[in-house]
């Protein structure tokens, strides 16, 4: 059965027959548009109704320290943010946002054989207010960003994001898929990335202990957010 | 081959048969014309020498020349199977009628051949996207949707993967071509 | 168009639009249904279970139309987890399309290979050695066991008990570190190969599986004995969305679902593949069509699986477990379906052959999908917890359901 080309669709490359390189094959966005004013940068940046949380925080004025003594007492330097950050660490209560397939292997992590309760994880939370750090744990779908992503402001500082898996890490078996996101660090900052698929809850384990590391050591993107592969240059 | 299906059902139909009735592996396989299909569905649904109660799949295929909605329809009494093919649907604008009417758990795997072909079924009570996102305009599963970086038809055709255009702008023989195994 | 803005409730220094709260405008209905859902008569109200809710099933959104806490209406909304396999497998060798499978009913990720691998078998016209088929049916006996266990613990969770899902997960485990030990992973198991499976049965396997067989059923009995006797769980779910015969048959119902409705069904009974017809074991059905006995039909059927299990282990021959097929496969043009009995239902693999090293189309039929039409009918008229009672019962995976 014969497909002909379409001549609407000349933006795609030939097939070279002799197998040389090519420049990658972007297809501009011809196809389709939404009906959404606000994607896309439709509207400028300071008309978004959902600035004014971003523009607020901007301001400063709801960054509670509370790791630091207030006032003139600033100056003492304090063991209180060791003994902040030792629990922050060892209570990092997880949001369930298991999507796909790793939720189970995260489940798995949760239950008697391996068992997360003993660094404090087990609790998890089903409403964002309440928790520290989103476990991404299986594919994240174009449809799925925004809930994911309005989760994700829904939660109150300090935070930290755990990808899990290879679909959140880079979009994993779906990289050519016209629906994933190819990795969440195209939409959040991203702390830990564990690969595998699904990754196993050893896997998983020793993410979070390097993410206990990292809330310790105050590194990580918090509060100091950046979107965007961190990756950096010359990798 | 299933003789016996085959002759009822040649029997039963032998005019609207847009082919004879072909027998594919354990399946028969039937053709129908577009005007023709809910009498055939409806008859293999009621007839009791028939008695396809049960509605397995219900799925569109786009050949690149025109569409056609295949029905996988099976029997619980019998141990039929039987795969009802309506070929003919335009690929520009593709309507055929709706099952719902014999079984309603077809409403969304018609609302699904819909977000994936666009093909409409008429008297489906709920025809909207049920994958994409309801402002959705293109139809994925169509031919003529092609993945971002699948010109081509094969995996290995040239086209490189769109994350690994070439080798990088600075590389050197020493670093393009491995000595040793790597860790 | 100025908007009007109030101050936030929770900082009066922020500024929010005053009609609305973050979420979409109500939405212009598109379709007849949905107009008749959007009406709110006196009373009503919508509620939303969002994407992310504490069920375990997955991404499903659910507008609950709710007069106080009867459910008067529900609007599943899918497709946050829709990946476009279809499409990808389209672009990919048949080897692969097998890989892009597994993770859709990543819970009995075996029946998901099996299906396309029955279809690509048949497009191919090629013999599967004896002891692969025994290995097949096998390993898919204990994914259904680990699937039904999964089952049990999501059931009681959603139903609120915290104890059940942690013993059916050290259940789970154990059959799946057995399958870990056969296949190299504990998921998603890229295990069946065109023309048989990726390698033969090891020692550690076969030792796994003597030590858990051997305390296999007595420990399902004592699980079982947590909830089948909790008055709770009884209580909550007898009687509650009843399904009768006609019913199922009419919205495509396969699997426990449609056996609890009175209905026999079974393909490894009514269309038998691999080494079924040898093997002797009950297809479990009941009656009633309510959530508590989809649920014993899916007990009775993990102690069917045992016993199969056990005749699989004695009648197993020796031999390869692997065909021997050219590397590039190139079927002749042609459709086949390839269906197997998952433990959700006919898990079903349509794949069209255009004569390339590539499927034409593979379209993947998944019961969930199906099933998931039943959460509004079967909710009508019960109370909003009931419907993750009723839905927990249908055992839907939204892998499967979105694609």
């Amino acid at each position: 059965m014969a497909i002909t080309r379409d001549p609407k669709f000349s933006n795609l490359p030939e097939v070279q027959p002799d197998g040389s390189v090519q420049s990658p094959a972007t297809v501009g966005n011809t196809l389709w548009s939404t009906d959404d004013p606000r994607a896309y940068g439709g509207l400028p940046l300071e008309a978004h109704p959902n600035l004014e949380l971003a523009r607020y925080d901007a301001t400063g004025d709801g960054r509670v320290d509370d790791a630091r003594w207030g006032g003139a007492l600033s100056a003492i330097p304090t063991k209180a943010d060791v003994v902040l950050d030792l629990i922050r660490a060892n209570s990092l209560w997880p949001l369930l946002s298991g999507l796909a397939c790793c939720a189970i292997e995260m489940m798995s992590t949760a239950t008697p054989k391996n068992d997360i309760d003993r660094w404090g994880m087990f609790p998890f939370r089903a409403s964002p207010r309440q928790a520290d750090v989103l476990i991404v744990a299986g594919t994240l779908t174009t449809k799925m960003a925004e809930p994911l992503i309005r989760l994700w402001e829904q939660m109150p500082e300090p935070k930290w994001v755990v990808a899990m898996g290879d679909c959140t890490c880079s979009g994993g078996r779906y990289k050519r898929s016209y629906s994933v996101v190819q990795g969440i660090d195209r939409v959040m900052p991203v702390d830990v990335y564990i690969p595998g698929c699904p990754p196993r809850p050893e896997g998983l384990i020793y993410g979070m202990m390097k993410l206990q590391q990292l809330v310790k050591d105050r590194r990580g993107h918090w509060p100091e957010r950046a979107i965007g592969p961190t990756v950096p240059k010359g990798i | 081959m299933d003789r016996r299906l085959a002759a009822l059902l040649q029997e039963k139909f032998g005019e609207r048969l847009l082919a004879p009735v072909r027998q594919r592996y354990d399946e028969s396989e039937i053709r129908v014309a577009l005007k023709d299909a809910t009498d055939t569905l409806r008859t293999l649904h009621d007839d009791p020498a028939f008695r396809f109660e049960m509605l397995i799949d219900l799925c569109g295929v786009d050949t690149g020349e025109e569409m056609q909605v295949v029905y996988h329809l099976s029997s619980s009494t019998s141990g039929d199977w039987l795969r009802v093919i309506v070929p003919g649907l335009d690929r520009t604008a593709p309507r055929i009628a709706s099952a719902t009417f014999m079984w309603p758990g077809a409403e969304w795997m018609e609302r699904e051949a819909y977000d994936m072909f666009g093909i409409t079924f008429e008297g489906n009570r709920d025809l909207r996207r049920i994958y994409m996102p309801d402002d959705y305009r293109s139809y994925p599963l169509r031919k003529d949707f092609y993945l971002a970086d699948d010109a081509s038809r094969s995996p290995a055709a040239g086209v490189r993967n769109m994350e690994r255009a070439g080798t990088p702008a600075d590389a050197t023989a020493a670093t393009v071509l491995r000595k040793s195994p790597g860790v | 168009m100025t908007q009007q803005m109030r101050p936030s409730l929770d900082d009066p220094r922020v500024a929010i639009p005053a009609d609305s709260t973050w979420y979409e405008p109500a939405p212009i209905p598109q379709t007849e249904r949905q107009a008749e859902f959007l009406t709110l008569r006196e009373g009503e109200m919508f509620v939303n279970m969002g994407p992310q809710h504490p069920s375990t099933h997955g991404v499903l959104r659910v507008i609950i139309k709710v007069n106080g806490e009867k459910v008067v209406d529900l609007d599943p909304v899918l497709g946050y987890l829709h990946r476009g396999v279809e499409k990808l497998c389209e672009n990919a060798d048949y080897h692969q399309a097998i890989c892009y499978t597994d993770p859709l009913e990543y819970v009995s990720s075996l029946f998901c290979e099996a299906a396309p691998v029955a279809a690509f078998e048949k497009l191919m016209d090629v013999d599967v050695p004896r002891r692969a088929q025994y290995i097949r049916v096998l390993t898919m006996e204990l994914n259904r066991i680990a699937s039904h266990t999964l089952f049990q613990g999501w059931m009681a969770l959603d139903l609120g008990g915290i104890t059940p899902i942690l013993w059916a997960f050290i259940e789970r485990d154990e059959i799946v570190d057995m399958l870990a030990a056969l296949t190299g992973q504990k998921l998603l198991y890229n295990y069946y190969r065109i023309g048989g499976v990726n390698g033969d049965l090891n020692h550690e396997f076969m030792s796994r599986l003597g030590t858990w067989m051997s305390r296999a059923a007595a420990q399902i009995d004592s699980n079982l004995a947590l909830i089948n006797e909790n008055e709770i769980f009884v209580r909550r779910t007898r009687g509650l969305g009843v399904l009768d015969a006609k019913t199922a048959l009419k919205m495509g119902v396969t699997g426990p679902n449609l056996r609890a409705s009175g209905v026999p069904f079974d393909l490894r009974r009514d269309r038998p593949y691999l080494v079924y017809p040898e093997l002797e074991f009950d297809v479990p059905t009941r009656d009633e069509g309510d959530s508590l006995a989809r649920y014993l039909v899916r007990m009775d059927e993990i102690k069917q699986s045992i016993r199969i299990i056990d005749q699989v282990l004695h009648e197993m021959p020796d031999g390869p477990v692997m065909a021997k097929l050219p590397r590039l496969l190139r079927p002749r043009p042609g459709r086949a379906f390839g269906a197997v009995e998952g433990p959700r239902g006919v898990y079903g693999t349509y794949a069209i052959s255009d004569g390339t090293d590539q499927p034409f189309r593979m379209r993947i039929h998944d019961p969930s999908f199906v099933h998931l039409q039943l959460v509004g009918p079967l909710t009508k008229g019960n109370l909003i917890a009931d419907t993750m009672a009723v839905m927990a019962s249908l055992d839907p995976v939204m892998g499967g359901v979105d694609k």
